[in-house]
């Protein structure tokens, strides 16, 4: 909503017009303040004139000789145009005076030879002064009643009240009431206590000579009421000059006088107007309701539209003639030929005009009250104000009587307030006298005392009707920074311990030398394609969302890996050699959540990749194993051939024998694909299980006693992976196991084909004695005989 | 051997002794001044040979000299070893610039420190913290939270919806959607827990938005929430300007002003002086008497305060980040900087 002060002050003797001030007072009333912009002429140096004698050109018919008077002197100007004679007021833009400012245009005038003519200055038309379109003729003021001949040699910006300030105010959706000069106004009058100098419509009527209209709403509930009002004999034309600064100030196009009072009266009175021509209006009725099937109409824009059931129609018995309180219909669009106008000043139902104009596309300035609600009490006002401006600057004569269909008149709201009603949420102060007065300031009614009060509701303030609204009234004219600032504390602010493994855990990742990445929630088709997953692949089945931005983004996403390679690939794409990347973030399955079923089951999982020079598939599970510490939930790797990995370097990771992720290296047919040189590796799991956090657990003691250390050599088959082998050890060594540790691979030699060995450190340490080699020989013997019993490996040596 | 020459001889053998140059050359002069062969220990062999007057005071001599030279020998011996470590060190040496084989520390995520730093910042006046689903009903994201079915907010140019899983469409507030904000979480907290309710919530959120310098259809966000039997708008007032301080800086300004959310009455917009000017910092309010009717409290019983703070935003302005594709580009070179 663009304010120019210079309006503001028709509805308010302002105590400043200091547009900072302005500013700090609106903002601190809840109306925010986007900018404050200067409104000011694109010309500069150009004066009123007076043209005292016009001549031929002596060497040419299309052009004319004149003698302007600029009140310092009288000057020879060549002009082109023929629209005024003697006599005429002018806007002389004299030689130094500048045109087109802040366009690409801009010139200064000086003198020119016009066929050997010199020529001082020239005079300008509106449209050369950035005043408007018209170009066909020159600007006679006092034809527009813009200036008379005792303004004659001043400034023409000064005459015509130009310069102006204009605060662009952001008005909240609640507040349909300032969406125009005199709302906010009321606003300000309310901060100020001075009363605003409201408008009142005088009207010079006749007796119909034609016959009245017809009024019918057929539905209350989408019209709550339809002022019509109708002026007669008008002569279609430009706007005064005033009006069209006005509308140019508030940045709207002056159109003709008729559009241009019903855009008016709108920006000053908050009320949408719409004019019909009103000869063409079938059998003088209109016919307000719902659109039904098949129903279509012609807007303005000269777009025919399909209309459906549940928009608002403007009809008459021929059929649609406005979409009501969004656009007008061409059919009864007031043209150069209209001489009667039938002015609608109505009321709509708001979420009816916001679902109507969400879903053509069409948002106006009208549209935009509408949706947030007008006072109903304001179409009268409004309707007579405009057939008055109409008659003021169309001539023409309005009828003496407007129609008004108002079904069930709309009343005043009323709230019952008690002082506890205010002090539970705004505290001590303001008291509850004080907090009444405050509201009748608003233009609030309040019927009460001390004890208890009824407050009535202005018809414009519907958005209120409790008393925590009356509250936010009261609060915002008291003013938010008067209020105690008070540190409220709570209860408890510890960490969960799964909040806290978190932490531990991104900490451990951070130090391990990892970066933690952001990536975005969706995927594409093509993104699943890519990584080749096999057609059941429950990573497939993502959900979709309805609308989304563009086609690759409109799976939400079942794994964390198409976003971190993208994001690895486009690092080495830039130069960047060594990628360590991770991520934690929600995936999204099609099952539903086990917390609330109505939902999508939403995991947080960990997403690891790494790749570069020194990343080998160790580094990978070498995290996997680091996290398994950190987090105090043991982790296993079943090694096994997985989608998106490399057959021989996957493996599952499963922790209390259940899945949940996994961790290998990137299928280097993959790896090219997305353009990651080398090997690239990749963790992906599901956090639920690791990051439940250590739970209670308590100290044990530790043995005095030194341990009894042994190494053990077996050769097992290939396809017996290390981790199983250690499995079984740590499985058969009894009670006093302390520690295995994996020291020695070896192939080749006497060792047979397809097998290896595999050397292991067992240390074994008992509470309440020093262990001897002669117990540690039947545990050597139970741990070989369940290495060749579970897993064929035969015992080669012993140390 | 007489006294003379025993005197003469130490003499000697501490110069030889203290210009051994290595170990080895020592233990040679050991052996040569103080071993079984050398001249004071044959001497000493045969005192039993001298003049009973004389046994007396060249044994002393000799045991004097034996003294003096073994002492001298050790010390010296000492010295050399110390010489001898320091040239085995110096051979050691390294250079401890060169890089230690494992990759250097990583850093985290701007967007997650600054969550965990306002968390904890609402932890330290015991503020709970709370996590939510993004996948979200409407009702928990509009229906709840005093958002009527025409809100604006609500139609498919703000808000992202999502297709139900095959054989449960949902309609109005069981439509699933991408949470447009973490207040749903709000609601679902007050759902699980009686009053009193302090909690925080950080989380990702979600908007129809095209990517410009400061949109983006993810991002991030956190809500909080207190609700007791005796909050009043100072409470609000002074909590936010409290956590402004620890955020900004002690310096930190705050100003309110009048605001609309749909679910808070009064709501305000709080802004915070900093980088010499206002800047809008977050949305705030009392929790509106239709959100508790919602989930179960009475809002003749209790009263609290709201409010949601943009995690980019407040990223951006404290760090001077311009473009809110930074936090999703993951480019290296800026992640790096994070800290």
């Amino acid at each position: 909503m663009r304010v120019p002060i210079r309006w503001l002050a028709e509805f308010l003797d302002l105590p400043t017009r200091e547009p900072v001030e302005l500013e700090r007072i609106l903002v601190s009333l809840g109306h925010e303040v986007e900018s404050i912009e200067e409104f000011v002429p694109a010309f500069d140096g150009v004066v009123v004139g007076l043209v005292e004698e016009v001549g031929p050109h002596p060497r040419a018919d299309r052009i004319r000789l004149c003698r302007v008077n600029d009140g310092d002197g009288t000057h020879d100007v060549v002009c082109g145009a023929w629209n005024f004679g003697p006599g005429a007021v002018i806007a002389y833009a004299r030689v130094g005076s500048r045109l087109g400012l802040r366009t690409d245009r801009s010139i200064t005038v000086g003198t020119r030879k016009i066929r050997g003519v010199t020529s001082h200055g020239m005079i300008a038309s509106a449209r050369e002064l950035g005043l408007g379109d018209d170009h066909e003729g020159i600007l006679v003021l006092d034809e527009l009643a813009a200036a008379g001949p005792d303004d004659v040699g001043r400034l023409l910006d000064e005459v015509l009240g130009i310069s102006d300030v204009v605060l662009d105010v952001s008005i909240t959706p609640n507040r349909g009431d300032c969406m125009s000069i005199r709302g906010l106004a009321r606003e300000l009058g309310a901060y100020w206590r001075i009363p605003l100098k409201d408008v009142r419509p005088g009207l010079s009527t006749a007796e119909p000579r034609s016959t009245g209209f017809e009024v019918s709403i057929m539905d209350a509930e989408a019209c709550s009421r339809f002022v019509a009002h109708q002026v007669e004999g008008v002569s279609i034309g430009p706007s005064p000059m005033w009006m069209q600064l006005r509308l140019l100030a508030i940045g709207q196009r002056p159109i003709s006088n008729v559009v241009d009072v019903s855009n008016y009266v709108m920006w000053e009175l908050g009320q949408p107007i719409h004019t019909f021509d009103a000869a063409k209006i079938a059998d003088r009725h209109i016919i307000v309701r719902r659109a039904e099937v098949g129903d279509t109409l012609e807007t303005l824009d000269g777009v025919r539209r399909e209309l459906e059931p549940g928009d608002i129609l403007v009809t008459d018995p021929s059929g649609p003639i406005a979409l009501a309180g969004i656009m007008g219909g061409a059919s009864t669009e007031v043209s150069a030929a209209t001489a009667g106008v039938l002015v609608e000043a109505a009321n709509w139902h708001p979420p009816s005009i916001l679902l109507t104009s969400h879903r053509l596309g069409l948002r106006s300035e009208a549209s935009s009250r509408f949706e947030r609600g007008v006072d109903p009490d304001l179409p009268a006002l409004a309707a007579a104000r405009t057939v008055e401006l109409i008659a003021r600057t169309a001539g023409g004569v309005p009828r003496a009587e407007a129609v008004d269909a108002y079904p069930v008149p709309i009343r005043p709201g009323r709230v019952r307030l008690a002082p506890d009603d205010i002090n539970r949420l705004l505290g001590a102060e303001p008291s509850f006298e004080e907090a009444l007065v405050l509201l009748q300031r608003l233009g609030f009614g309040v019927d009460g005392d001390g004890g208890r009060a009824i407050v009535t509701v202005p018809t414009h303030r519907a958005d209120v009707t409790r008393p925590a609204d009356l509250a936010e009234e009261i609060a915002r004219l008291y003013g938010f920074d008067r209020f105690p600032d008070l540190v409220r504390h709570g209860t408890h602010g510890k960490l969960t311990g799964s909040q806290m493994a978190t932490r531990r855990l991104r900490e451990v990742l951070v130090g391990a030398g990892l970066t933690e990445a952001q990536t975005l929630s969706f995927l594409g088709q093509a993104d699943l394609d890519a990584l080749r997953l096999p057609q059941d692949d429950p990573r497939r089945n993502g959900l979709r969302v309805k609308n989304p931005l563009r086609e690759e983004e409109a799976i939400l996403r079942t794994t964390l890996l198409p976003g971190l390679i993208a994001a690895a690939a486009r690092n080495i794409a830039r130069g960047i050699k060594e990628v360590r990347l991770f991520e934690t973030g929600r995936v999204f399955r099609p099952v539903p959540d086990p917390a609330d079923p109505r939902i999508p089951h939403q995991p947080v999982h960990l997403g690891v990749v790494m790749v570069g020079e020194k990343v080998d598939v160790f580094s990978a599970t070498g995290l996997v194993e680091l996290l398994s510490g950190v987090t105090g939930s043991p982790l296993s790797l079943v090694q096994e051939s997985l989608p998106i990995l490399h057959p021989g370097r996957g493996a599952t990771i499963t922790s209390d024998e259940a899945p949940i992720g996994m961790v290998g290296e990137v299928h280097p047919a993959l790896g090219r694909v997305f353009g990651l040189e080398g090997r690239a590796v990749v963790v992906e799991m599901s956090l639920g299980r690791l990051v439940s956090g250590p739970g209670s657990w308590d100290l044990n003691e530790v043995s005095a006693y030194p341990p009894l250390v042994f190494d053990l050599a077996f050769v097992i088959l290939e396809s017996v992976s290390a981790g199983r082998l250690l499995e079984v050890v740590e499985a058969s060594a009894g009670e006093h196991l302390e520690s295995l540790e994996l020291f020695d691979e070896f192939r080749g030699g006497s060792i047979p084909e397809g097998h290896l060995s595999l050397a292991i450190r067992v240390t074994l340490r008992a509470m309440d004695r020093t262990l001897t080699d002669a117990e540690a020989a039947p545990i050597l013997r139970r741990i070989a005989r369940a290495v060749e019993r579970r897993v064929g490996g035969v015992l080669r040596g012993h140390a | 051997m007489d006294l003379q020459r025993i005197g003469r001889m130490v003499e000697e053998a501490l110069d030889a002794i203290a210009a051994a140059p290595h170990l080895a050359a020592l233990d040679r002069e050991e052996a040569g001044t103080v071993g079984r062969r050398s001249p004071v220990m044959q001497a000493r062999r045969g005192i039993g040979s001298l003049d009973p007057g004389l046994r007396k005071p060249v044994g002393r001599a000799i045991n004097e000299a034996l003294r003096t030279l073994t002492e001298a020998i050790d010390k010296r011996r000492a010295a050399l070893e110390i010489e001898a470590e320091n040239a085995l060190l110096e051979e050691d040496r390294v250079d401890l610039t060169l890089p230690y084989g494992r990759p250097p520390r990583g850093t985290h995520h701007l967007l997650t420190t600054t969550m965990n730093e306002v968390c904890d910042i609402f932890r330290a006046i015991g503020y709970q913290v709370a996590e939510g689903p993004e996948l979200e009903l409407a009702w928990y994201n509009f229906d709840a939270l005093n958002t009527p079915p025409t809100h604006p907010s609500r139609f498919e140019s703000d808000t992202m919806y999502v297709e139900p899983p095959a054989g449960n469409e949902g309609t109005g507030p069981d439509e699933l959607l991408l949470r447009t904000q973490t207040s749903p979480m709000q609601v679902r907290f007050m759902e699980e827990h009686p009053p009193p309710a302090y909690v925080v919530v950080p989380g990702r959120v979600f908007r129809t938005d095209t990517w410009d310098a400061t949109h983006s259809p993810v991002f991030h966000q956190i809500e909080g929430l207190a609700v007791d039997s005796d909050i009043t708008f100072g409470d609000l007032k002074g909590t936010l300007a409290y956590f402004a301080r620890e955020f900004f800086g002690p310096d930190a300004r705050t100003r309110f002003v009048p605001h609309f959310f749909p679910f808070t009455e009064p709501s305000a917009e709080m802004l915070v002086w900093f980088n010499d000017e206002w800047l809008e910092m977050l949305g705030c309010g009392m929790v509106d008497p239709n959100v508790f009717e919602a989930v179960g409290y009475d809002p003749g019983e209790v009263t609290g305060f709201a409010f949601g703070m943009g995690v980019e935003r407040l990223a951006m302005v404290k760090h001077s980040v311009r473009d809110i594709r930074h936090f999703y580009e993951n480019d290296l070179r800026v992640l790096r900087q994070f800290r």
